[in-house]
């Protein structure tokens, strides 16, 4: 039965139909440069070609949503410093292991040593402590607010169950800091936001309102698959045709409006804001990542062994900052696709599937080359 | 993800994917109530909302 729906959002026929409509609704003459926020939208866009069903006047940008590619290196290398300590037993996610530091990544200090194992979830490495009680594990925790429910969940059971031995170092980001300063940012003008629908399920669509109030664009909140995507497209340019700006949520079978109650309350248990973080490309934005709380201080990987917290700037050939801000395309940048690709990645961007730089590897964009509908 | 069976609990379901068929144990504190069948939208091991897809929004 499932599949029966999830067909239907993949229908050609209606991506024709859609896409017509998207056609009819522009203003020849007129160019509007979109943003899809979130990176998964990013890589549902070049997996379906949503790109090539879009008149030529349609330009989508890629923001910053991508949890792998806002990383600094400076954090990266704090990982591998960490995992590098005896007795310990490092897990992340399979993509932030290609990530690269400054010397390496942390597959290659796995390579030459170090217990680094990939997990699935957190609550696999608090498996993993629970198996290993004269280890200490750490936990390598990134994502926005999507993810950060699950480590914050895992937290909690570990004080729950008394698991002395499991920590978290904790990277989780937020996503409205990045899009307020992308906002007052001079060098990208955009004309409306596809917003976030996964982040979406736990904040709901309330926190992106300041968009369409204080910086007159409109947003639509939208699901994954390619006819979400162009719904949401339309959308947008209906409110623009109609002179309204406001938030929309196209995504409501999953998305409801105020979020999840029961995942924020437990995030606001388990973190607090930072003062500061650093972001890949984007630099330092105020309080736009998460901490542990007091209250979970000694859940604290930081805190338990400590970090370098040695700031590394972004190797010079490296164009992610400007692909993560939308004011270049990843094939503009200097080393796509030659010294940069998924196997080597030089930057960020180039690691995630939801990147926009594998994005375009992987689907073969190396230049702006679209079909006329 | 769509709920095979669940383990009251501990809050915690064994769930299918949709396409692949593959199954994880998927933590269900933050979308109770949740029943078997139910889709589930899972991030990271964790439940963050259910997943109504027989309404598609441009319908």
């Amino acid at each position: 039965m499932a599949m029966k729906y999830m067909d239907e959002f993949r229908d050609a026929e209606l991506g024709r139909a859609l896409a017509g409509k998207i056609l009819g609704a522009v203003e020849p003459g007129r160019h509007y440069k979109l943003m899809e926020v979130c990176g998964g939208h990013t890589h549902s866009i070049y997996k379906y070609g949503i790109d090539d069903l879009l008149p030529e006047n349609v330009e989508l940008v890629h923001g910053p949503g991508c949890p792998v590619c806002v990383i600094p290196m400076g954090r990266v290398d704090d990982g591998i410093a960490m995992a590098t300590q005896n007795d310990i037993i490092f897990t992340c996610f399979g993509d932030m292991m290609r990530v690269p530091g400054s010397e390496r990544t942390l597959t290659e200090a796995k390579a030459e040593g170090a217990d680094i194992r990939m997990v699935y979830s957190p609550l696999d490495a608090l498996r993993l402590a629970k198996e290993n009680p004269d280890r200490q594990v750490v936990f390598f925790a990134i994502g926005f607010e999507t993810t950060a429910p699950s480590t914050a969940l895992t937290l909690k059971r570990a004080r729950a169950e008394g698991v002395g031995n499991f920590t978290c170092m904790c990277n989780h980001v937020t996503i409205v800091p990045p899009l307020r300063a992308l906002l007052d940012s001079p060098d990208l003008r955009l004309d409306g936001f596809i917003g976030p629908g996964h982040v979406s399920t736990v904040v709901g669509c309330r926190p992106f309102e300041f968009i369409p109030k204080d910086y007159g664009r409109p947003v639509v909140v939208a699901g994954f698959e390619p006819l979400d995507i162009l719904h949401a497209i339309r959308m947008i340019l209906a409110q623009l045709g109609e002179g309204r700006c406001e938030v929309e949520n196209q995504y409501s079978r999953v998305v409801p409006y105020d979020g999840n109650p029961a995942a924020l309350k437990v995030m606001s248990e388990v973190f607090e804001l930072r003062p500061h973080f650093e972001w890949r490309g984007l630099g330092f934005i105020s309080q736009s990542a998460l901490k542990l709380s007091e209250a979970y201080a000694e859940l604290d990987a930081e805190k338990r062994f400590g970090v370098p917290g040695v700031r590394v700037a972004d190797p010079k050939a490296c164009q992610c900052g400007e692909v993560l801000k939308g004011v270049i395309k990843p094939y503009e940048c200097k080393v796509f696709g030659t010294a940069c690709t998924p196997e080597h990645a030089i930057g960020t961007c180039m690691v995630s599937p939801e990147g926009a730089c594998a994005a375009y590897y992987n689907y073969g964009r190396f230049a702006r080359e679209k079909e006329l509908v | 993800m769509r709920v095979v069976r669940i383990d009251a609990d501990r809050e915690l379901a064994l769930c299918e994917a949709d396409e692949a068929g593959e199954r994880a144990t998927v933590e269900i504190a933050l979308v109770q109530p949740v029943a078997d069948g139910d889709r589930l939208l899972v991030h990271a091991g964790t439940a963050i909302a259910h997943d109504r897809s027989e309404v598609p929004a441009w319908r």
